[in-house]
């Protein structure tokens, strides 16, 4: 009232500002228009949020394995279907968004960390996708870096804008001070982060020339699956236990891991991480005419509601997955004949004769089968100075005993034949075994046949392939995580040369159509995988 | 071409002294337009047009037509069945050299000449007239000037509220700021969002305006101010509610307000920034 006295200054400010004034900060993003009224601001932010999820996850397939983006249509395809599966979840952090800012006493700080919260996940889905994929990183996978850098800004932007407006319909009241900084920081930071988490992933090197000092005795190497150690260092099942006791061994806890897993481990010398493969399987979104491991964030999606949807279908792992060399690889490579039969995630390679898992399995009705088939194969591998068969008979039989036992009766007379051939000099015999499928982890053992008295030394998976080579006569690579063992085989005759590296395995992805995918992962079902 | 010099010769040519109307009533007009003025609002639809990257030539009627408006209120304002002042610019108010009859007159016809200018405007299409058109109706009619005017006529100083204040002062002041910022940009082309913001700024800039002027008619000498002061004194104002020294502050504020609405424009804005500050630092 202008009779009385005059009206208090913050009195004064506060029916001005009721009154449209005194406050110039207006948000000037797409959801602008929604500060006159409108509040349905859910669906835009939720589109926004999905699609730049979705790019953060293809830039970590991107980062992680650039081949996929040779296989043209496919980043655009898995880009589309993250962003209708990213929607839903986005729809629901809007909402609980939505729900907090309705009841926002102060805009500015609940918009400002409803922005920081967008961008993070959207950076989370980047880092976190590349770095679990687990391969050698790049430095130009920091270029994703910017594609990512936009999407999380505009999601920050767009999560911000509706928290305002949301805020503002319901107090009228805007912030004092713009944060555009602070998710420009975020972005600078996340970017930081990635180049930190990229460089400790080392790049991919080409093969370096390597000098062999040739054995006389062929390496011979026999890996059986389903068979558990009893105790540190014993054979579990009594009638191979009667083949292989007596000879030197390593033996090793062997966690539960997938089979492709843990036998590319003993074949390329490290850990899973390094080597990349982890699973049975690859996923192909409905359209993409590539398969790719599901990235960190998308798991839910690609291995679960997208197959349930018959929007997702699987593929087998295969050597494409594969980025570290095998033994058998590295040996061809220096110039040794080699090989190998019926190994997980195997592939062709120049100078290596090599007949894939999927070659043997994809035949194979029965675990004998499976044996069988690889078994007949091997004599192809007669002349080769290192040579390699894996045997899936006893873990594909493990639900019945009789044909398990006979089938182990049956590989104990192939195992009888090759270690008299080591005892007579001709060859250095490595039989592995170990139970993959064991749910609680298993004992797995090295047990080497190459004229060395008994012992018994503590091992680990990775050491069977540098043992191997070394054996062979093909220096040591140092940045392996095994390392050769000596007490496993006669004195003097592991290489004792070492080189830095053999380098990556870099060999394009191996084509395979969905029909013929799909044939050979029911077939692998029927024997008993990925249940 | 400077603005200010510019804005005069597009006014000069806008009331020519040998109109058909009679040399009374053309004098009058000419009078009521080309006596010494701050051209504020002109200058600010110039800076709204140059923020939206349009040439001068093209904001200029929207320039024209505001000042005609803004100078016809002033004649009207003066009238004796109104504020009765007789003053106006260092001058004698119209109504006192020409008479009543031929003040009322010669504001009509500058309003018609107002809308005449925006009507003919060169250098904007066709919808921009018409929406130019709407915009300087609205500043003028009874959500404008009029309304505000016939408020502020009727209002009981002993009771009226900051609402109410606010309302007539929008009507008044505040609506002519408006359609001068929200025309120049419009002239250029500018968007809805910048519209919006343009708004915000328009609005906070008016009634930092007006409360100055409040000030200076409590504080003001007639010499300096060019009109009558403690005029008003009849009248509840900005500065009698809420105290001078609220007052100033207020003012401030709220061209700080206006000033951050443009924030988003850059340097593109920073001449109706400057025109702001213009308005804090004005003695008349």
């Amino acid at each position: 009232m202008t009779g009385g006295d005059p009206l208090d200054l913050e009195e004064a400010r506060r029916k001005l500002r009721d009154l449209g004034y005194l406050d110039g900060r207006v948000e000037r993003y797409v959801f602008s228009r929604v500060f006159e009224g409108r509040r349905g601001v859910l669906v835009p932010v939720a589109i926004a949020l999905a699609a730049a999820c979705a790019v953060g996850c293809v830039a970590a397939v991107l980062s992680a394995e650039p081949e996929f983006l040779r296989s043209g249509s496919g980043p655009l395809v898995l880009l589309v279907h993250l962003s209708l599966a990213f929607f839903f979840p986005a729809a629901l952090a809007a909402a609980a968004g939505a729900a907090i800012a309705d009841r926002s006493r102060s805009a500015g700080p609940g918009a400002a960390a409803c922005g920081l919260l967008a961008a993070s996940a959207v950076f989370l889905l980047w880092i976190g996708g590349a770095w679990g994929l687990g391969r050698a990183l790049r430095g130009s996978a920091l270029l994703w870096g910017f594609p990512v850098a936009i999407a999380a800004l505009g999601a920050a932007r767009s999560a911000r804008a509706a928290y305002l407006a949301r805020a503002y319909a319901h107090s009228g009241a805007l912030p004092r001070a713009r944060r555009h900084g602070a998710l420009f920081g975020i972005a600078a930071a996340a970017l930081v982060v990635a180049a930190a988490v990229f460089a400790s992933r080392p790049e991919d090197v080409a093969s370096p020339p390597l000098h062999v000092a040739p054995r006389h005795e062929r390496v011979v190497v026999v890996a059986i699956d389903g068979i558990a150690g009893a105790a540190a260092g014993a054979i579990g099942d009594p009638a191979l236990a009667r083949v292989l006791e007596g000879a030197p061994a390593g033996w090793w806890r062997q966690e539960p891991a997938a089979p492709p897993e843990v036998w590319t481990t003993a074949a390329t010398g490290v850990d899973s991480v390094r080597h990349g493969v982890r699973a049975l399987e690859r996923v192909r979104p409905a359209g993409s005419p590539a398969a790719l491991r599901a990235p960190f964030g998308s798991r839910w999606y690609l291995r679960l509601v997208g197959p349930a949807l018959s929007l997702v279908s699987s593929a087998p792992v295969s050597a494409a997955d594969r980025r570290a060399l095998t033994f058998w690889e590295v040996a061809a490579s220096a110039g040794l004949p080699s090989g190998a039969i019926g190994w997980w995630a195997s592939g062709p390679w120049p100078g290596a004769v090599v007949v894939d898992n999927r070659q043997v399995l994809s035949l194979a009705r029965t675990g004998e089968e499976a044996d069988a088939i690889a078994l007949e194969r091997w004599p192809a591998l007669r002349g080769a100075a290192i040579a390699a068969l894996y045997l899936p008979g006893p873990d594909i039989l493990r639900r019945d005993r009789a044909r398990r036992a006979a089938e182990i009766e049956r590989i104990g007379r192939f195992l009888s034949d090759e270690i008299r051939a080591a005892r007579a000099g001709e060859i250095a015999l490595v039989v592995l075994t170990a139970d993959t499928h064991a749910p609680a982890g298993s004992l797995a053992r090295a047990t080497v046949f190459d004229g060395r008295s008994s012992a018994l030394v503590r091992i680990q998976a990775a050491d069977v392939a540098p043992s191997v080579l070394a054996r062979a006569g093909i220096p040591a690579a140092e940045d392996l995580r095994g390392h050769a063992v000596p007490a496993l085989f006669r004195e003097g005759s592991l290489e004792k040369a070492t080189v830095a590296t053999y380098g990556s395995r870099i060999a394009p992805a191996a084509g395979s159509s969905v029909t013929t995918d799909r044939e050979y992962l029911r077939r692998l079902k029927a024997l008993g995988y990925l249940n | 071409m400077e603005a200010r010099p510019a804005v005069e010769e597009a006014l000069a040519r806008a009331v020519p002294e040998g109109t058909p109307a009679g040399p009374a009533l053309a004098r009058a007009m000419s009078e009521a337009v080309l006596s010494p003025g701050k051209r504020l609002r002109p200058l600010v639809a110039l800076a709204a047009g140059a923020m939206a990257r349009a040439p001068q030539r093209a904001v200029m009627p929207v320039a024209v037509a505001v000042e005609l408006v803004h100078a016809a209120s002033l004649v009207l304002d003066d009238l004796p069945s109104m504020d009765n002042a007789r003053r106006r610019r260092g001058r004698p108010a119209l109504h006192v050299t020409h008479g009543v009859s031929t003040a009322e007159l010669a504001s009509v016809a500058l309003l018609s000449r107002a809308f005449e200018t925006l009507a003919f405007a060169p250098e904007v299409p066709a919808g921009g007239r018409a929406r130019l058109v709407s915009e300087l109706s609205r500043a003028v009619g009874a959500e404008g000037c009029c309304g505000g005017q016939a408020a502020d006529l009727s209002a009981d100083p002993a009771r009226l509220t900051l609402e109410e204040l606010e309302s007539i002062h929008a009507r008044k002041t505040g609506a002519l700021f408006v359609a001068a910022v929200r025309g120049g940009a419009i002239a250029g082309g500018a968007s809805d969002s910048d519209l919006d913001l343009l708004t915000v700024f328009a609005r906070n800039l008016g009634l930092a305006f007006q409360i100055t002027d409040d000030l200076l008619d409590l504080e003001g000498s007639p010499e300096v101010m060019g009109k009558d002061t403690l005029r008003d004194g009849h009248r509840a104002n900005f500065a009698t509610l809420f105290g001078a020294e609220a007052a100033r502050r207020l003012v401030d504020e709220l061209l700080e307000a206006a000033v951050s609405a443009l924030s988003s424009f850059r340097s593109r804005a920073a001449v109706l920034a400057d025109l702001a500050r213009v308005v804090r630092d004005r003695r008349s």
